[in-house]
Parts: C-alpha cells; structure tokens; sequence
C-alpha cells in the first residue's frame, strides 16, 4: 500500500498547519494572552493558503478549488470576527487559534482527498481540534458536556466508517478512488457487501454534516460552544464533509448508484424536515440558528441525490458557498451581541433593526437569504438551483418535500426578523466592552453582508464562477 | 419606462420607511400617492396596442440558466396593471390622514410595485421573485396595523397574518417546483418560449395559485386576514393579491400541457366556493369577514370561467377579476370607514338606518353591494354573465363537470343577492337609531369612493374597450 503525496493538492493544508503552530508557539512564548499574537499569524497562514490554492487552481480541479476556497475564506472569517472573544479571560488565544487551524487543515485536505485512507485521517483531524474547541472554554460545564456528547458521537461513527471502508477495501483491494470505481464494476463483486460498505462509509461522513438521524449533536455542540465556534462547524465543517461525500459517491462509487441514491434522498428529506421543526421551538437566536443547520444540511443533500447529471455537483456547492456566508454573517453579529449584551435570546434581541441598524439589519438580511426570501434574491436563487437537478432526475417527490420545508423554515425565519423589528422594550443593556475588536467583528459582519447584497443584486457573479 | 414605474415606488417606499421619524403621516400618504399616480401614468402611456409586448425589457440576469430581466406590458397583463397602480394610489389617498404612520404608507408602496412587478414579468423566476417579495410586507401591514384597539385583537391579528403567510407560501413553494419542472421541459425561463408536457407541473402550478385565488378548501386563510388587517390591507389583500392567483393561472395555462386535466377539478371547487362562501356570507355578522367571503364567490367565477379555456373564458376571467377588484376595494373602503367610525364592523352593533343617519356613506355602501351581486349596468354584472357564457361553451372542461358548474354558480348568484340585500337591509334601512359617531363622508373618502364608484360604473356601462383586448365584442358575445 503505497500513497504518493501530491504535493501541489495538499498546499493549502500544510500552509494551514504551519500556521496553526505558528500561532501557537507565539503564544507559549509571548504569552499576553491578547488575540492579536497569535490571530495574526493564522490570518496570513490563511491567506497564504489561499493564493496557493489559487497557484496550484489546475491541479485542484474546479470543484476542489471552489470547496478549498469555501473552507479557507470560512475560516479566515471565523478568525477575524473571533477578535470579539478577545480580552475574555476563559478563552486562551494560542490554542484557540491552534485548534481552529487544525481543524481548518482537516478539512481542506478532506475535501482534496481521493483514497479513503487520507479520507479517514482528515477527517479524525477535523473531529478532534473541533471536539476540543466545543469544549475550549475554561470553567464552562456545558462546553464540556456538550464536548463529551460530540466525542462519543464522534467516535461512534468513524468507528462506523471506517467498518465500511474496511469492508470496501476486503471488496475491491484498494483504496483508491479510481481504482474502486474500476472494481465495482466487475460483475464478480458481491452486491451485497457493496450494499453494506457504501451504506456504513456514508455514515460517518453524515454524522460530520449532521444529517438525520445523527443530528443530535449538533444543537447540543453549537449552543454549548463560544459562538464562532458554532459558526466553524456549521459552515468549513459542513463544506468539508459534503464535498469528501460528493466526490466519494462521484468518483469512487458510481457503481453502487441504486444503494446511495434512495438513501440520500430519504436522509435529505428527513434531515431538512425534522430540522425545521426543531427550530420552531426555539426561543434563542443561536439554538434557533444550530437547528435551521441541521435543516440546510438537508437542502445541501438532497442536491446529491441527482449527482449523476452535471448540476448534481455543481448546485450543492453554489448553494454551500451563499450558506456559509450567510449563516457566519448570522452567527459573526450574534457573537457581537451576546458580547455586548450577555445573551442572544429573542428577548434580548427585540427591536435590534431599530436600536442598532448596523448588526439588526445584517442579522435579518442573513436570516432572509437562509429563508431564500426576496430581498434577498440569491437565497431564493440559490434555492431554485438545487431544485433543478432534483427534478432533472425526476425526484419529484423530494422537490415537493423541499418547498414544503422552504414553507417550515419560512414560519420560524420570520419570526426571528419579527423580533428583530418589533419594538424594543425599554433600553438595552450595554456591557463595556474593548471597542476595537468589537469593531473588528462588526467590520466583518458588514462585509459579509455586502457580499450578500451583491450577489443578490447580481447572481451572476457567483453562479457562473463557482465550479 | 416600465423600470422606472416599478423603481419609483419602491424607492419611495423603502424612503418612507427610513425616514419614518422626520415625517408627518399625511406628508408621507400624499408623496406616497403621487408616487403611484406616476407609475399609474407610465404605466397608462407604455401601451402600444394588444398585438404588441409593450415597452418591453430583456437583459441578461442570471446566465447558468437563462433567467432574464424580462418586462412587459402584455394584453393580459394591462387591465391587472392599471387597476394595481389604481388602487395603490387610492390606499395612499385614503391614509392622508394626521393618525397615519409611514411605515404603514412605505408598506402599501413596496406591496403595490411588488404586485405590479409581478403583473409586468415575463420571465418566470423574475414573477416568482416579486410574487414573494410582496408577502412579508403584507405580515407587517396586517400584523402591526390590523386588528383593532381592543385588547387581545392585536395577537388574533398576528395569528391572521401568521396563518395567510404560512398558506401561500406553501403555495409559492409548490409553484416554485412547477417552474423548475417548466423551465427542464421547456429549456426556457421565458413566457411564450416555455411548455410543459408533464402533469405535474399542471397539478403544482395550480395547487399553488389554488391558495392565493383561493379556491375551497384552500381559502381558511382568507377570512381571518382580511377581517383582522387594516382597511388598506384588506383593500391591497382582496384587489391585488387575489388577483395575482388569478393572473398566474391566465399566465400559467399556455404553458401547461395538461391543463385541460387539472381543470374539471378547478371548476369543481371554484363552484363549490361560490356556494359555500354564499351560505357563509349569509350567516355572518362582521361586515368585514362577509365581504372577505363574498370574495371567495367571485373568484370562484373567475376560476370556472379560466378552467374553460375558451376565449370568452379568459375575456370572463379578465374583467370579473378587474370589477372584483374595483368593487371589493370599495366595499372594504366603505367597511373602513364605518370601522373609522364606530370601532367595529359589527352589523348589529353599528345599528339599522344608515340611510338617515348618514345618507352619502350609505348610498356607497348601497351602489358597493349592488353591484357586487351583479347589478346590470354595473361592473359585477359583465364579469358574471360571461362566466355563465362560459361555461355554457363547456370548453375543456367536458358536459357534466360544466352543467354542474353552471348550476352551481346559478345557485350562487341568487345566495348572492340574498346575503347582500340582507345586508343592506340591516345596515341601511330600518329605523335610524342615532350614535355619537354619526358623521358623514369626509373629503378623502368623498374623493376615494368617487373614483371607485366612477370606475365601476364606467366598466358597466362601456365593458367594449376591456373585452375588446381579448377579441371583438360582437365575436365573444355572438357566435
């Protein structure tokens, strides 16, 4: 078994790491516990992972380099409006940023991966540093709960995956994407362990998007963790394991279309559904937002379900990269306000459009594209995109479930912009705070949302450049 | 031109909104009207004759899948346009008053070019786009604004608002799937180039314009909004929106292949409506919730006489569209200012002898009502007569479906006229029993129901130039 390393394909990672142990070993050794000593370092790691990705655009192909370039600019994001934290005596900067880096590489090698073996360590990589941020806050039990809920989970199922791969390479005596497809196909394969392999391989990698029915960590990590952090996961995380499932089923596993065909269909349907009627409940801005992930999951599913034609792997993606910039713009001002004003329930949240325009009207307009509502055209766009390839295949079935969850997800999207626009009830709390970084922070929500805006106005841009 | 009629009451009204504190409310209600008297206007000058797609616009959108900035005045879509923009400024006319909030004028703007963007689109993810951008909008109007200053209306109002958004965007979701299923099959996002074979898309374009029309049993949204919302919105909700279920069928069945077999099924329930909402009217006591389903009625004509897919159906379905409009905004005008008035829209709380106690609020009702029953020589009349001669040309729909129908809909015109007269008779005849609030029209509403009344009577007495959109007149009622 004998792996050649690509250089040019895991550039962007190794860049990534370095940065991380940077980041790190400037804290150990400058340790003024300010975000800026180690948060500087990973922000250049970054970008400087980004132009290697841009550098090494051909042999990444279209579609890696669209998914690297989700993950690397996610994470920068979570970076910089994670200056916000700055000063907060619970949270160590150096590790922080070590572990988010970490996590940052797993899941741009993830998504570059084509064996199962590189397939399984980043994935472990990804899991662990995030497991670790879930529970990073010092003194904080419910971080550590939710930690432990999100370890066991997490162990539990890529002790799952790795069982199919296993299987897989018992079946076909590789690990390699290509050489898999090839052996599937012989007409002296088992089907039935095929069956088996594919269904237990595919399960680890939903548990990491938080599919159902292995979604009951994910509310339970993303409101016992600091907020960016939640961020982290539900965007770069996700964007990493979609795209390893998307080119898995693609490259490797064409053969076995019947078996992962009809089993993402029914996960998609029932990912979104029992997601939206999770988040109906809520009362909390973040709880609120942790179940409508769960419920995008499954729009970035269901696309997968009609892979096969060419816009099967283009539509998740296009609908993954508003997603991100969306749902971080959403979770970058809740970790304003949850700064500035000590909680993120809808209480506490009232009338924000009106008391503070400049995080109020980011939050709805990130919200709106979540919903895919007009005025935020490309939400709705974006959704007409992964429609397409759903009804192309003749799914109908799922494209009906979709709209009725697009009507699910609307009753608690507009009740959330309800209460960001309702009328305050007296004045707000305001905690002091360091203005900088809370500057900072705003700075990237803003940006954020103009890219939104942008897009909105015209779609084009980033429906005809992405993959 | 038709750019700059939709961008300028948008603009203006998402001005209103910002500018909420510096402005008084009749300052606001009155550049809010001038705003859609020149979209009224442009809207007006852009015709170039039926045969031609008037000041039309086609500019590359959205590449990937060839949606397009496509605008245009059509022969269908002109009477919806003008009638739209009509009622816009008559919603602004009627809030030049010193108790308005922008917020509320900024509102009616944005739901206004919403609506007229949707009449002007010719590309069907563009229709989709302004098809929903009107609905939050609509959720603020009546959940902020509706409901009345008892205690615990304005939760009832929420629920109102709650329960009409949740329907039809369910409905517009299911449109959306019918789009996409349109735009695989037909390779076109564009009106005329697009065609479908698939029965799917039938059943999914229907169900969701079913909700907004609405046709039973799709309408339990319909009463609580209309009753709960504001005047203006009930007046935006049952002139505009219903339209827009209405207009997306006329736009929608050239597209569908299989129409002709989700139409039995329409016609079907769009009789059953205009039955059902008869004995529903009947026993109503709201004034409000009686009109919101008297609504049901007259849109179940308007769907029977489309389902036929005759041209005397389409010319039907146009024009009993545009007199409900016309007819249904007065009536819920009238509603407003007796609600203006007395606090409630109670028949039994306002009392009897209207006639004597305030004679010009009375005689609107009186010329409102008649001519929602159908009154010859009034708008309502044409709009029903021609379904009737619709149906009776069976069309698509097959003998038996039609013959139902038709007997259907007879029935309903008489449970028409004896839920309105009943209605007139409690509110305008009898023995006046004076109330502090007695008080006749005032200016606005002298100019507002004028122009209604104005219009209503002009479409009754002259329905040539309308009907002769969709064919000679002689042709449609000879033959």
């Amino acid at each position: 078994m004998n792996i050649p390393i690509d250089w040019s394909t895991v550039a962007p990672a190794v860049i990534i790491l370095a940065g991380a142990l940077i980041g790190l070993l400037v804290d150990a050794f400058y340790p003024r516990r300010t975000w800026l000593g180690s948060g500087l370092p990973s922000s250049i790691a970054l970008v400087g992972a980004g132009v290697a990705a841009c550098v090494y655009r051909d042999d990444l192909g279209r579609f890696s380099f669209a998914l690297l370039a989700i993950i690397v600019l996610g994470t920068l994001f979570v970076v910089v409006a994670s200056n916000i934290m700055n000063f907060e005596n619970a949270m160590p900067p150096g590790e922080y940023h070590f572990l988010l880096l970490s996590a940052a590489a797993g899941a741009a090698m993830m998504v570059v991966s084509r064996d199962l073996v590189t397939l399984v360590v980043s994935l472990e990589l990804l899991s662990l540093p995030s497991i670790a941020l879930v529970g990073l806050r010092q003194g904080d039990k419910n971080a550590i709960r939710s930690a432990w809920t999100f370890f066991l989970a997490s162990v539990v199922s890529t002790a799952i995956t790795l069982m199919g791969i296993s299987l897989l390479y018992g079946v076909t005596g590789s690990l390699d994407y290509l050489v898999i497809r090839k052996a599937l196909v012989e007409p002296t394969v088992p089907q039935s362990v095929v069956s088996v392999a594919v269904l237990l391989t595919l399960i680890g990698l939903l548990f990491k998007l938080g599919a159902v029915p292995f979604h009951v960590w994910v509310p339970d990590a993303y409101t016992g963790s600091s907020v960016m952090v939640a961020g982290f996961l539900s965007t770069v995380s996700k964007a990493a394991s979609l795209g390893a499932l998307l080119v898995l089923v693609l490259v490797a596993l064409p053969a076995a279309y019947d078996t992962w065909q009809p089993l993402l269909a029914v996960v998609a349907a029932a990912t979104m559904t029992v997601g939206n009627l999770g988040a109906l409940r809520q009362s909390d801005a973040i709880g609120m937002l942790a179940w409508s992930s769960v419920a995008q999951a499954g729009f970035l599913i269901a696309p997968a379900a009609a892979l096969l034609t060419l816009e099967g792997l283009t539509a998740p993606v296009q609908y993954l990269a508003v997603y991100a910039v969306a749902n971080l713009v959403a979770f970058a001002a809740l970790s304003v306000m949850l700064r500035l004003r000590g909680s993120t329930s809808f209480d506490e949240l009232r009338g924000l459009v009106r008391t503070d325009p400049w995080m109020g009207i980011p939050l709805a307009f990130a919200t709106l594209t979540l919903a895919g509502f007009p005025p935020a055209v490309i939400g709705l766009v974006t959704k007409y995109v992964v429609m397409r390839p759903i009804i192309e295949d003749g799914v109908i079935w799922l494209a009906v479930v979709m709209g009725v969850n697009i009507m699910l997800g609307l009753a608690f999207y507009v009740r959330f912009i309800v209460v960001l626009c309702d009328r305050p009830d007296g004045e707000p709390y305001v905690s002091p705070s360091p203005p900088v970084s809370v500057r900072i922070a705003k700075t990237t929500v803003l940006l954020g949302t103009a890219a939104l805006l942008a897009m909105s106005v015209w779609p084009n841009l980033i429906l005809t450049h992405l993959p | 031109v038709i750019v700059a009629a939709l961008v300028v009451p948008f603009v203006v009204g998402a001005l209103l909104i910002a500018l909420r504190a510096e402005l008084s409310g009749r300052l606001a209600a009155g550049v809010g009207a001038a705003a859609m008297t020149v979209s009224l206007v442009l809207y007006a000058l852009v015709w170039e004759g039926k045969e031609a797609v008037s000041g039309e616009i086609d500019q590359s959108w959205i590449e990937p899948f060839d949606a397009r900035l496509h605008l245009g005045v059509t022969a269908l879509s002109w009477p919806f346009l003008l009638m739209t923009a009509l009622v816009g400024v008559l919603c602004c006319l009627w809030l030049v008053a010193d108790d308005t909030a922008p917020v509320l004028v900024g509102l009616v703007l944005i739901i206004s070019a919403a609506s007229l963007g949707v009449f002007s689109s010719l590309d069907l993810l563009l229709f989709f786009v302004f098809f929903e951008l009107a609905l939050i909008p609509m959720w603020f109007v009546i959940a902020w604004f509706g409901g009345s200053s008892l205690a615990g209306q304005g939760r009832e109002a929420r629920v109102a608002a709650t329960r009409f958004l949740l329907f039809t965007v369910a409905g517009s979701a299911l449109l959306l799937v019918g789009i996409v299923i349109i735009s695989i099959d037909g390779g076109s996002l564009q009106a005329g180039g697009a065609y479908t074979p698939s029965l799917a898309a039938a059943v999914l374009v229907c169900l969701g314009f079913a909700v907004k029309t609405p046709l039973v049993p799709l309408h339990t949204w319909l009463p609580d909004a209309h009753s709960k919302a504001p005047t203006v919105g009930s007046v935006l909700l049952a002139a505009v929106f219903l339209k827009l279920g209405t207009y997306g069928l006329l736009f929608f069945m050239p597209m569908l292949g299989r129409f002709s077999e989700v139409a039995p099924y329409l016609a079907v329930a769009g009789a059953v409506g205009i039955v059902w909402s008869g004995f529903a009217c009947y026993a109503q006591d709201d004034l409000k919730r009686l009109i919101a389903y008297s609504s049901i009625g007259h849109m179940g004509f308007v769907v029977i006489a489309l389902s036929t897919q005759t041209q005397v159906g389409v010319a039907a379905a146009v024009f009993g569209s545009i007199a409900h409009g016309l007819i249904t905004g007065m009536l819920f005008f009238v509603a407003g200012s007796l609600k203006d008035r007395f606090g409630t829209t109670s028949m039994a709380l306002i009392g009897r002898g209207l006639y004597g106690r305030t004679p010009w609020l009375a005689v609107a009702f009186v010329f409102a009502a008649v001519a929602s029953l159908g009154l010859p020589g009034l708008a309502g009349f044409w709009g029903e007569v021609l379904s009737l001669r619709a149906i009776y040309e069976v069309g698509v729909l097959g003998k038996p479906v039609a013959w139902t129908a038709l007997v259907l809909a007879v029935l309903g015109i008489a449970l028409t006229t004896a839920y309105f007269v009943r209605a007139i008779r409690l509110l305008g005849q009898g023995e006046p029993v004076p109330q502090d609030a007695d008080r006749d029209l005032v200016r606005r509403e002298i100019v507002v129901l004028g122009l209604l009344a104005a219009g209503v009577l002009a479409l009754g007495l002259v329905p040539g130039p309308l009907l002769d959109l969709y064919g000679p007149l002689l042709e449609v009622l000879g033959s």
